[in-house]
């Protein structure tokens, strides 16, 4: 158990370190499915262990002590006393942070609902008149997709779907469930943070190469990126998030490089890494219900 | 080449994204667009007649309006509710932690070498 508990820890650090180098090579689509899924395996595992460690302060507990003390069982105190209480404090903090992160997601969808306001239901664009360019996608059912009339008129009309084929990609595969589920594990475990903005970038090159797809012309969505990102930077603050913002020019080189790479062992690696601590964090489970049963039993 | 090729593509358009790619078109420019103008800025082999299905759907919702005072038959887009998801999308910005910002944008902001090197790019320069 001393060594399966605090395992999660050492695999969120390698997880952070190895996302940026899964991000160039291999292919995006892949590489995000995997890369959140071992941030949320990890998060999980790493939050279960907290709980686990606080959990041991209960075998210090005196009802728990007398009594095992009067059955005749010797007591066995894997977690010194200190880290429990240190793992009750982590686990308050977990707690603040994931319900923080819940209360922004919610938000951004009651935002995003009252936006739709007054569009017919079955329409999948939503124009704002708006000088301030923008476009996003908004998930639901219907999805829709939303671009201010200053984006539109900055794009030539090949790039225009170029924007709305990214757009629909980002609706087709779910990724602001993904992307949200990488900031939940983040949430949980900010070691997470830079696999977190990996997957957030992935996704982004995900509906790029599908646009380029339906498209048919990697260089038409790389010249809409260029453009867009040019109209974007001439008004309105821009996103300062450490891995985005560079992140147009590092998708217009994807792009131009030609379709990525798809390289299975890599992303089952990563996968397995992942996997690692939730197995850890299981056996340390068994582990401690053993010592709890050995000492009220 | 472009031509078998972007008319297949065509044909694999659902009814919903070509009504986006109009309704986009009409947002594009401030002169309304006659079905013909449309169906040549958006090219990839659209027959007129689908244009037209497409414009009479989007003016059955609302979407679009029949310029009346211009040209005959040209179309321009409905702006009561593209300024009402304008003003919630203001106010959403201005709000606090911008709920928008938490979105996946199309693209963020740029340094001034990036600008630089994405002007070459659309000048038709060197990748």
């Amino acid at each position: 158990m001393r060594i399966d508990v605090y395992t999660p820890l050492v695999v969120s650090l390698l997880l952070s370190v190895v996302a940026p180098v899964v991000v160039g090579r291999v292919g995006p689509a892949l590489a995000a499915r995997v890369l959140t899924s071992a941030a949320v395996l990890t998060a999980v595992a790493t939050t279960w262990s907290l709980v686990l460690l606080a959990t041991a302060l209960l075998g210090d507990a005196p009802p728990v002590v007398r009594e095992a003390r009067e059955d005749g069982h010797r007591l066995v105190d894997p977690v010194p006393e200190a880290v429990g209480v240190a793992a009750a404090a982590a686990l308050a903090v977990v707690a603040w942070r994931v319900y923080r992160a819940v209360r922004a997601e919610r938000r951004t969808r009651r935002a995003l609902r009252r936006l739709c306001a007054g569009q017919p239901a079955d329409t999948e664009l939503v124009v704002a008149a708006s000088q301030v360019p923008r476009a996003f996608a908004i998930p639901g059912r219907p999805g829709r997709i939303l671009v201010t009339s200053a984006m539109l008129s900055a794009l030539e009309p090949a790039e225009r779907r170029v924007l709305l084929a990214h757009e629909r990609a980002h609706l087709a595969h779910r990724h602001g469930a993904l992307v949200t589920a990488a900031t939940l594990a983040a949430a949980a475990n900010p070691l997470l943070g830079p696999v977190r903005s990996a997957a957030v970038f992935l996704v982004e090159r995900w509906a790029d190469e599908q646009a380029a797809a339906a498209v048919g012309d990697r260089r038409t969505t790389a010249r809409a990126l260029a453009r867009a990102a040019l109209t974007a930077g001439r008004s309105g603050p821009a996103c300062a998030l450490n891995f985005t913002d560079r992140s147009v020019t590092l998708r217009i080189a994807a792009l131009l490089a030609g379709p990525p790479p798809r390289l299975w062992p890599a992303a089952a690696a990563v996968l397995a890494l992942g996997a690692l601590p939730a197995l850890l964090a299981a056996d340390a489970t068994s582990d401690l219900l053993a010592l709890l049963s050995g000492a009220l039993h | 080449m472009a031509g078998t090729e972007s008319r297949g593509r065509a044909e694999r358009r659902s009814a919903g994204a070509l009504e986006s790619e109009v309704l986009a078109a009409l947002w594009a420019t401030d002169r309304p667009l006659t079905p013909a103008e449309i169906q040549a800025d958006i090219g990839g082999g659209l027959a007129y007649n689908t244009v037209h299905t497409i414009l009479k759907r989007l003016y059955d919702k609302g979407l679009v309006l029949r310029d009346a005072d211009g040209r005959r038959g040209a179309y321009r887009p409905a702006k009561n509710a593209a300024e009402l998801t304008a003003e919630a999308m203001h106010e959403a910005l201005d709000r606090g932690p911008d709920p928008i910002a938490a979105l996946q944008q199309f693209v963020t902001g740029l340094s001034p070498e990036e600008e630089r090197a994405l002007r070459a790019l659309l000048a038709g320069g060197g990748a």
